[in-house]
């Protein structure tokens, strides 16, 4: 027995195996992270996820009912790594190199760890200190000198908040590779589960 | 030294000529992606079909292509490229590229075999 989702990819559902989900979310994100600085990015993903959708309903047919990681891995292999795309600019397709490399470290707001704006547990994950003593400071702040309060709306306000894969990985430091955001994906995963259960 | 593989110079040759197989294929007729990627699979020009979407966006932009909605008889609706005015006065001068450099590898070739 294995425990499945309901995903929308490109406007048709499918009901697709846990692990392989993961496997899919995991691929998508390595796209998104990949077509970052493109502005087109949401188009582009909205135009591979139609292709994937395409794929899986023939690989399905009439006969099956869930989609199942050997399909995943079929199309992951029809459409490719994402580094083998290239980014579309001149002359540059296929040749990129670390082309994450200088992403390593952003600052983000952290919303799911948040107190109030996530800007301590932004600030916590991107310096690996513990966000509590953060808060402290900040209070001490507040309360020392009246300013903190101003800094922390600042902070609020100029810092975007870490919303995908890619970018809480970017909060951490971590390099954006496909493994990393595999991994990611399944501690997200585990904490949602163990969230649950209490 | 950098290491050269039959593979990668393959795969450099067809990405160079890609962008204007997909004009190629677009002046015959209008197509979405997917039946632009049957095309390019079946002549070999594409391996991995992400390659694609990139240089699409790239041509849409520089103003080659454009693209309208469909609706599909199955399915959420489809996106219908087509080869733009700018577009096709870009596949004559490719096309008049692509001759020059048959013609001139071939001549090489002809002259370096008929040497050896």
């Amino acid at each position: 027995m294995k425990k499945t989702n309901h995903v929308n990819i490109g406007g048709m559902v499918f009901t697709i195996d846990e692990d392989a989900y993961q496997r899919l979310a995991g691929y998508l994100d390595a796209i998104e992270a990949h077509f970052r600085d493109s502005g087109e990015r949401q188009e582009i993903i909205g135009d591979i996820e139609s292709r994937i959708a395409e794929l899986l309903r023939k690989r399905m047919g009439s006969s099956r009912e869930v989609v199942v990681m050997e399909d995943v891995v079929e199309i992951i292999r029809i459409l490719g790594d994402p580094e083998e795309f290239g980014d579309g600019s001149d002359g540059k397709a296929g040749t990129w190199k670390e082309p994450h490399s200088r992403y390593y470290r952003r600052m983000y707001r952290d919303p799911a760890h948040r107190i109030l704006g996530g800007v301590c547990a932004g600030m916590g994950a991107y310096w690996h200190i513990d966000p509590v003593l953060l808060r402290i400071a900040l209070l001490i702040a507040f309360f020392g000198f009246g300013i903190g309060i101003l800094i922390y709306l600042l902070l609020w306000i100029v810092l975007p908040p870490a919303r995908t894969t890619a970018e809480k990985l970017e909060m951490r430091g971590e390099p954006v590779t496909f493994e990393n955001i595999g991994k990611f994906v399944k501690e997200e995963f585990g904490q949602v589960k163990k969230n649950m259960k209490f | 030294m950098e290491k050269i593989n039959l593979d990668n110079v393959q795969a450099q040759m067809r990405k160079g000529v890609l962008e204007y197989c997909i004009l190629l294929v677009l002046s015959q007729r209008d197509a979405y992606a997917s039946d632009l990627i049957e095309i390019l699979k079946e002549s070999r020009i594409i391996v991995v079909e992400g390659t694609l979407y990139p240089l699409l966006m790239r041509q849409k932009n520089a103003g080659l292509l454009s693209y309208r909605w469909e609706e599909s008889p199955q399915g959420p609706p489809r996106k219908y490229y087509s080869l733009t005015e700018k577009g096709r006065e870009f596949l004559k001068e490719l096309d008049q590229s692509w001759r020059d450099l048959v013609l001139t590898v071939n001549t090489l070739r002809e002259k370096m075999h008929s040497e050896s």
